[in-house]
């Protein structure tokens, strides 16, 4: 069951990859292949009981497929702090606003959009 | 007899299994310590990566060998990007009620948080390499690398500013938007997806199915918007 549904998360990857490279250069295989099955899952109309059981298993675990990338802040560490205070600044304040303005705008849409539909 | 510690020691810490075990060693001690304590600042990846990064020195290893020893785990990052599909799914219901709440928050946020982050580092005045590096820090870091590279950034230093953006995001995001009145889960969802990516989707998952889904669609849309978008932008504007 599972490595069923696992193939077809590495066969979404792998078609992705290739139209990468053959169509569409700017977007990265892993993001297309998203897409292709979230075409796929909305012409099929529902989730296979393989395919769920895996995306579930993986998704648990994105965390820790996380690290590894993570651990590259100390090749860059020179030049970070080089620019320190200006990477840290903009990077903290630009965050902190944006991240409680995106969740402010949704939040007052969602607001609005409910009382139209009350009223 | 005398053993050889020496060479066994650089075998042990040389193997191709090694940057897989002190991976998953550190990511199961910080999810216990996390669970133990359920302290904001113990976020499980942020936790392991320090203890990594430790590790790494002391035993006196680059980040170039440890990346190569630990492809087993890199390796599944791609699956598990295509796998935001199926919980992006199951909430297509929710997601197609709250359409045109979804479609603003994105456009209008994303393009914020954006110009906001190149804005404040040009006014401390960091570096325009640096600038152009910082440009795609609220994308997921395969779109992000592309990106800087077309706009004349460093790919790996974009890659560690998304990294912190998205740890700091996970950290004090869901807090600070609950005390700033944001309650709706797909709200909570949006900012995390919009800002901090794949580690504030992570951490959305954690609130729940529908802050989840709502977190992948942010973080997949601005994804896709920022990879066509922002290099047209500066194109444009340079």
């Amino acid at each position: 069951m599972l490595l069923r549904g696992l193939s077809w998360l590495v066969l979404c990857q792998l078609l992705g990859t290739a139209l990468n490279v053959l169509l569409i250069p700017i977007l990265p295989g892993p993001i297309i292949g998203m897409l292709l099955l979230f075409v796929f899952l909305l012409l099929r109309g529902e989730v296979g009981e393989p395919l769920h059981l895996a995306s579930t298993s993986l998704l648990k675990y994105l965390p820790l497929l996380l690290v590894p990338p993570a651990v590259g802040v100390m090749a860059y560490a020179e030049d970070i702090f080089a620019d320190f205070w200006a990477i840290a600044g903009a990077l903290l304040l630009s965050l902190l606003i944006s991240i409680v303005f995106a969740g402010w705008l949704m939040q007052k849409l969602i607001d609005r959009q409910q009382r139209r539909e009350d009223a | 007899m005398s053993l050889d510690w020496h060479a066994a020691w650089q075998a042990l810490i040389h193997h191709p299994l090694f940057g897989v075990g002190i991976t998953l060693g550190a990511y199961q001690l910080a999810i216990a310590a996390y669970e133990k304590t359920r302290w904001v600042f113990l976020q499980p990846v942020l936790l392991s990566m320090l203890a990594v990064i430790g590790i790494l020195l002391a035993c006196g290893l680059t980040f170039a060998e440890y990346k190569d020893s630990a492809a087993a785990l890199t390796l599944f990052l791609g699956p598990t990007t295509v796998a935001l599909a199926v919980p992006l799914f199951l909430n297509l219901r929710r997601i197609r009620q709250l359409f045109w709440p979804t479609l603003i928050t994105l456009l209008v946020a994303g393009v914020v948080a954006t110009v906001l982050g190149i804005t404040l580092a040009w006014v401390f005045g960091a570096e325009q390499i640096m600038l152009m590096s910082m440009a795609p820090k609220s994308v997921t870091s395969p779109i992000a690398m592309l990106v800087a590279n077309q706009i004349g950034g460093i790919a790996a230093l974009a890659a560690v500013f998304v990294m912190i953006t998205g740890i700091i995001g996970a950290i004090i995001g869901p807090a600070l938007l609950k005390r700033c009145g944001v309650h709706h889960p797909a709200a909570l969802g949006m900012a995390l997806g919009l800002t901090a990516h794949a580690v504030g989707t992570a951490r959305a998952l954690q609130e729940g199915e529908e802050c989840g889904a709502f977190s992948a669609l942010a973080m997949s849309l601005m994804g896709v918007f920022t990879a066509v978008l922002l290099p047209l932008a500066i194109l444009l504007w340079l």
